[in-house]
């Protein structure tokens, strides 16, 4: 008990004398925190509006002839031997046209002079609904195109890809991003840690004369570090809240962000990203002592 | 505090020699020894070695040549935890003072006992109890920087004492000050030699050691001078 209030009487001290330059790095983590989590959230929401997008996700693949049950259950076979599926719906001829009756509704008089059987039939394809199996589903559709008696697959190749492309960017950027925040936390720290020790040389010789141990010189430097992971974290998380609801209140119309639900992190991931920025600061505190701290 | 038997040296040097680099010899060849409890004055002029020695003792400066014993534990050979603890037991008076200029009079004072966990209000009854020993209680929260040197000596005595050491090493504790103020600060290493605690103190004043029954030992020139007759003062010889 006395060691903890001893400590935290020094620290409260070290703060107070350099309280500008761990005011900088305290911004400076925050920023870094809120520019990854911004990604981060992005990300994790797109990764969900792709799994939404993937509930309608159908392969077609328009056949020749209608197959019959015993073929019918050997396209099955290859087709789940291949990946699995959600569900698989063989469409007749008869079927399809039925479809395009019901959707043409009040205009299905333009079907009067067609034959019934001018629509091919079809098998429809739908498949796990996973961010993975988005981004394969360009090779599922190759394969199905070698089935026996398929003559074409169709599916929303043009959104799929960009949906794909968007991820894969958006997923750099948050590696990029999240690189940035181990750089500049533990950088950021370290060095401010280097000028108090510097700023402290001093003291922290009279210290040593006196008989200070090294948990009494290190410990106030390693719980800088501690809060500087655990305000910054939580000023950039706050900041990243308000951001969100702002933009929540401010695009209620309609639009693409219509289209996606957007949600904040759980509690889980926040508490990842404060231990995560906490043993950052803590680890480059640490650090920086072992380099400059002679004792 | 630990009681020792009075016979036991606390500190015990054997032919420890200290030379500075290129090759000035600041100590020669000096064995000494002192016991738990004991009063010593070490004399000599400037530059005789006086600081170095107390630089040898409290762990500082270590001798490039013989051995150096503080409590028992060769200062050659410890390490790590054992060095702050040894330095508790060590109340050092600097003739520099070393004090925090930024930092108030009783936040110096209290530097010495925070070092090894006191409780807080342990501390603050200490700091005023001996700021009211040395006439500084007007001082308390006056910042280091702003006292004057003979100010400054007595807080940096103030800081050697207040941690309770078993060992009281002082550099010229008395250089700045009147004669009024040295008779203080010589009431106060006396009060704490009564209650056992041992105290080197090396001055060139020689009237803090003249009328004294402690040992003196004089440096000259980095050697130790055999003790004189006024190492143990009679009536008949007493000037």
């Amino acid at each position: 008990m006395k060691f903890f209030s001893t400590i935290l009487v020094q620290t409260n001290r070290n703060l107070q004398k350099t309280w500008p330059t761990q005011f900088m790095t305290l911004l400076t983590v925050s920023l870094s925190v809120l520019i990854f989590s911004f990604f981060f959230l992005i990300y994790t929401n797109m990764i969900k509006a792709g799994e939404r997008l993937g509930d309608d996700l159908r392969l077609t693949i328009y056949l020749e002839e209608e197959p019959v049950m015993e073929m019918q259950s050997q396209l099955v076979r290859r087709i789940t031997n291949f990946s699995p599926v959600e569900e698989i719906r063989f469409t007749s001829r008869q079927d399809a046209y039925n479809r395009l009756a019901t959707q043409l509704g009040d205009n299905v008089d333009v079907l009067d002079d067609l034959d019934p059987s001018f629509l091919p039939p079809s098998i429809e394809v739908y498949p796990k609904k996973n961010l993975s199996n988005l981004a394969q589903i360009k090779r599922f559709s190759e394969y199905l195109a070698t089935l026996p008696g398929a003559v074409k697959v169709q599916y929303g190749q043009e959104w799929v890809e960009r949906f794909n492309y968007f991820t894969k960017l958006l997923q750099i950027i948050v590696i990029l991003s999240g690189s940035l925040l181990i750089l500049t936390t533990a950088f950021m720290v370290a060095y401010t840690i280097r000028l108090a020790v510097v700023a402290r040389q001093a003291e922290l010789e009279i210290l040593r004369l006196l008989g200070a141990t090294n948990g009494y010189i290190r410990t106030p430097f390693l719980i800088e570090g501690f809060l500087q992971g655990l305000l910054g974290s939580t000023l950039g998380l706050l900041a990243l809240f308000f951001l969100f609801r702002w933009i929540q209140l401010r695009f209620t119309g309609p639009g693409i962000l219509q289209l996606i639900e957007f949600t904040f992190f759980s509690p889980t991931i926040i508490g990842i990203i404060i231990a995560a920025s906490i043993t950052l600061c803590t680890g480059g505190s640490f650090s920086s002592m072992r380099k400059f701290m002679r004792i | 505090m630990d009681t020792q038997p009075a016979n036991k040296s606390i500190v015990e040097i054997v032919r420890a020699t200290k030379i500075y680099p290129p090759d000035v010899v600041a100590l020669e060849d000096i064995s000494l020894s002192i016991t738990y409890g004991e009063m010593v004055f070490l004399t000599g002029m400037s530059g005789a070695g006086k600081t170095t020695l107390l630089k040898l003792i409290c762990g500082i400066e270590h001798p490039d040549k013989g051995m150096v014993e503080v409590t028992g534990k060769d200062l050659n050979r410890i390490k790590g935890a054992e060095i702050p603890r040894l330095r508790q037991q060590i109340g050092m008076a600097y003739q520099d003072f070393k004090l925090l200029p930024d930092r108030t009079v009783a936040q110096n004072i209290a530097m010495a006992m925070e070092v090894s966990y006191q409780n807080i209000r342990t501390i603050k009854k200490r700091v005023i109890e001996l700021l009211q020993k040395l006439r500084l209680e007007h001082k308390h929260n006056a910042f280091a920087g702003n006292l004057s040197r003979g100010e400054q000596q007595r807080v940096t005595i103030a800081r050697a004492v207040a941690n309770s050491p078993t060992l009281i090493l002082a550099d010229e504790p008395t250089g700045n000050l009147d004669s009024k103020t040295t008779k203080l600060v010589m009431e106060l290493f006396e009060q704490c030699n009564i209650s056992g605690t041992t105290i080197i103190i090396a001055t060139h004043d020689e009237s803090i050691y003249r009328k004294s029954e402690n040992r003196v030992l004089e440096l000259h020139s980095g050697q130790m001078v055999q003790p004189t007759d006024r190492t143990i003062l009679t009536p008949e010889n007493m000037p």
